[in-house]
């Protein structure tokens, strides 16, 4: 594996050699605090700190205890849990947006994944558990692949926007999920769901395993972007395809793997819905795919390529949702859910472009000086 | 690692470490075992932009109003329904109610099999769940407020017959295909249709569950199949548009439809419904509100199936119905029909 510098990287505070330590201290900090992940959380932070002072508290009905509506490690864990399948798949749609493309069937996959993962278990009989889980993964994973594969064929094979293909695969990934199922919802063995809701230690209610699932993902998301080859020429595709095609990269086989990744993150997201809730059908994950984009957008991913984080995709799907719960849990009216999300999507674009806007007349203005 | 590796680690770490310690020291215990001192239902229909389950609201809302004046005991209702139809969102929804400390939850279930593991993850935290409309059979929910869907399907089919002579084409407009319960009714239709040999069906219709996409449907099948009589319709979708009133001639056409809003009453009036079998959808809140205090608040034994009778709406008791549903907070009843004996 080659370690690559990450394209996002800001040259200014770019470490370099023979600095003093508080130096070098101070451009880490200047770093860390000029990241956009840092203002993701910040922002999650206060609103989740918002959210605690406000949101009143009840009294447990097992314990006795008074607990806070909203600062309590059930409803914690259940947003993250919420967060998690939106957030696995922004993992994958945002390495396709930063190729300046976008994948729209990301919904229809997961419906599809979920379906046919549950008509194979359901068809197989009763197995034994671990048999079950893998033939399970197996399967969602191997439907996210093929379609992942298929659109990445059509996008590279016809020369057609990716918006135009994937809006495509969106209803015949969805029509198929429907026929196969015959619209029924299709329950799961329970060894899945015992796996998907393992409390893994922690007190009976709470199952940590989806936002365990949701961390591995957007670190694996993370390293391939950063520190892989592949991840290097995903960002040098996005950035500028023409000068890509003239250093050799094969520009075909980067957008068919970006594809692929996106199917394979739908794929696992189903797995894990499927398995968490017991059970499948094809109106599974409907119109998720824009909440899929708006978390990679919110996350900084740029939809004119070259510019995007697996973690960022993360805690943008956080924030989104975590958005939907203070309406919900402040009794906002929540038909005004989707205008604030709406909203926060605008917002989210209209900073980060203003936010380049100063770097780059930042960086003129120190090139004039010197 | 590379720099933006730490970062991102650090930023996400950032992140779950504000979550995580949210979580420790949330609790404070108190000196006392807990007494629920009122009773917060959390009510979750299918969608909130189906005025059926508005007016399932309505009569939820007014049963916690009548009990908390009769008992002195504070019944609260807390409206978690989502926009859309959607069973995940559902089941995230109920594990809010827990987490909310509501003591019981009211739910019609889009997708039975999405939602039975979060009733049985409230059932075992202590919460009473209870479903109308459409049921959740194999969960741990403590009883069911519905009509027989089956029985239902039969009766529109019934009363279509009657309407058509027992002979002709009929076809059936079935909303969205996952919902069991309208899977039954669809089944009830064919399994009354069998006893009329004069009569045939052309086919179901699934559709999106709005009025203007099942009103396109059915003036898309008429097109199509100019040779049907009669709509057995399992839901009343369309009638909540005008647009078959000037589409559809009643000298030709005949519709039999489940519910009975105000909405739907021209098409009784001007003949082409000449029966609706309306569901009292304020019931759906109202009296499982009452049956949720019996059970949480007096302990009493509550029956694990109670039938809800449909009501038969014509011509004849348009008056009648029209007044009920505005006593039952319906702010749109034309008054024309209001005014009927």
């Amino acid at each position: 594996m080659t370690r690559m510098l990450p394209a996002d990287a800001d040259p200014q505070v770019a470490p370099l050699a023979g600095r003093s330590a508080s130096a070098t201290m101070r451009a880490a900090l200047v770093r860390l605090v000029t990241r956009q992940q840092t203002g993701l959380v910040l922002v999650i932070a206060l609103l989740g700190l918002v959210l605690a002072l406000t949101a009143g508290s009840h009294v447990d009905l097992e314990t006795g205890a008074t607990v806070n509506n909203f600062y309590n490690l059930h409803t914690l864990l259940q947003t993250a849990t919420d967060a998690s399948f939106f957030a696995i798949m922004a993992v994958g749609a945002t390495i396709v947006i930063i190729t300046a493309g976008i994948d729209l069937s990301v919904g229809s996959i997961y419906a599809l994944a979920g379906v046919s993962t549950a008509m194979v278990l359901r068809a197989l009989g009763p197995m034994g558990g671990a048999e079950t889980f893998f033939i399970g993964l197996v399967v969602a994973l191997g439907v996210g692949l093929a379609c992942g594969i298929i659109n990445g064929v059509m996008v590279v094979g016809l020369d057609v926007h990716p918006f135009v293909i994937t809006l495509g695969t969106m209803w015949i990934v969805r029509g198929v999920a429907f026929v196969t199922s015959h619209a029924e919802s299709i329950l799961l063995p329970h060894a899945l769901t015992d796996v998907a809701k393992a409390p893994l230690g922690l007190a009976e209610g709470l199952y940590p395993v989806p936002l365990l699932v949701m961390i591995v993902t957007a670190a694996v998301g993370s390293i391939y972007l950063t520190q892989t080859v592949m991840g290097r020429h995903v960002f040098a595709f996005g950035g500028n395809p023409e000068a890509s095609r003239f250093s050799g990269l094969r520009l075909g086989r980067i957008q068919i793997g970006v594809y692929v990744i996106s199917g394979v993150t739908a794929g696992l997201a189903a797995f894990l819905g499927a398995s968490f809730y017991g059970s499948a059908s094809c109106a599974d994950a409907t119109g998720y795919e824009l909440y899929v984009i708006a978390a990679a957008v919110v996350g900084g991913a740029s939809l004119m390529g070259g510019k995007g984080s697996a973690v960022s995709a993360t805690l943008g799907a956080i924030l989104i949702v975590l958005i939907r719960q203070s309406i919900r849990t402040l009794h906002f009216d929540q038909n005004y859910e989707w205008i604030i999300i709406g909203c926060a999507t605008v917002i989210a674009v209209v900073l980060d472009q203003a936010s380049a806007r100063f770097t780059t007349r930042r960086l003129a203005a120190g090139a004039q000086r010197r | 690692m590379t720099s933006t590796v730490r970062t991102s680690a650090f930023a996400l770490g950032c992140s779950l470490l504000v979550f995580a310690l949210a979580g420790c020291g949330s609790s404070t215990p108190s000196k006392t075992p807990a007494t629920p001192k009122g009773l917060k239902v959390a009510l979750i229909a299918k969608s909130s932009t189906n005025p059926v389950f508005l007016s399932a609201r309505t009569g939820a809302e007014a049963a916690a109003k009548e009990l908390t004046a009769k008992t002195g005991v504070p019944v609260e209702i807390a409206w978690l329904t989502p926009p859309t139809e959607d069973g995940q969102v559902q089941a995230q929804r109920i594990a809010q109610a827990v987490n909310e400390g509501a003591n019981a939850i009211l739910i019609s279930c889009s997708d039975a099999g999405k939602v039975t593991g979060a009733i049985n993850d409230a059932v075992d935290r202590g919460v009473a769940v209870m479903t109308f409309d459409s049921d959740a059979p194999e969960s741990k929910r403590f009883a069911y407020y519905g009509v027989d869907d089956e029985k239902t399907g039969e009766a529109v089919m019934d009363e279509l017959a009657k309407q058509m002579g027992e002979k002709g084409s009929v076809a059936i407009l079935a909303g969205n295909q996952n919902a069991p319960n309208l899977r039954r009714r669809v089944d009830g239709v064919k399994k009354a249709a069998a006893n009329y040999p004069n009569i045939k069906i052309v086919d179901t219709f699934y559709h999106i569950e709005t009025p203007q996409d099942a009103a396109a449907e059915v003036i898309r099948v008429q097109g199509a199949y100019p040779q049907v009589r009669g709509w057995a319709m399992v839901g009343g979708w369309p009638l909540f548009t005008q647009t078959l009133l000037s589409d559809l001639d009643p000298n030709r056409v005949k519709i039999v439809a489940v519910d009975g809003l105000p909405a739907e009453l021209p098409y009784v009036e001007k003949g082409l419904a000449p029966v609706l079998l309306a569901q009292p959808t304020y019931l759906w809140g109202y009296v499982s509100v009452q049956r949720i205090y019996d059970k949480v608040i007096d302990h009493k034994d509550v029956p694990q199936v109670i039938p809800m009778d449909l009501v038969r709406v014509t011509k004849d008791n348009l008056g009648t119905w029209a007044r009920q549903l505005q006593t039952w907070g319906f702010t749109d009843v034309p008054a024309a029909y209001l005014k009927l004996p």
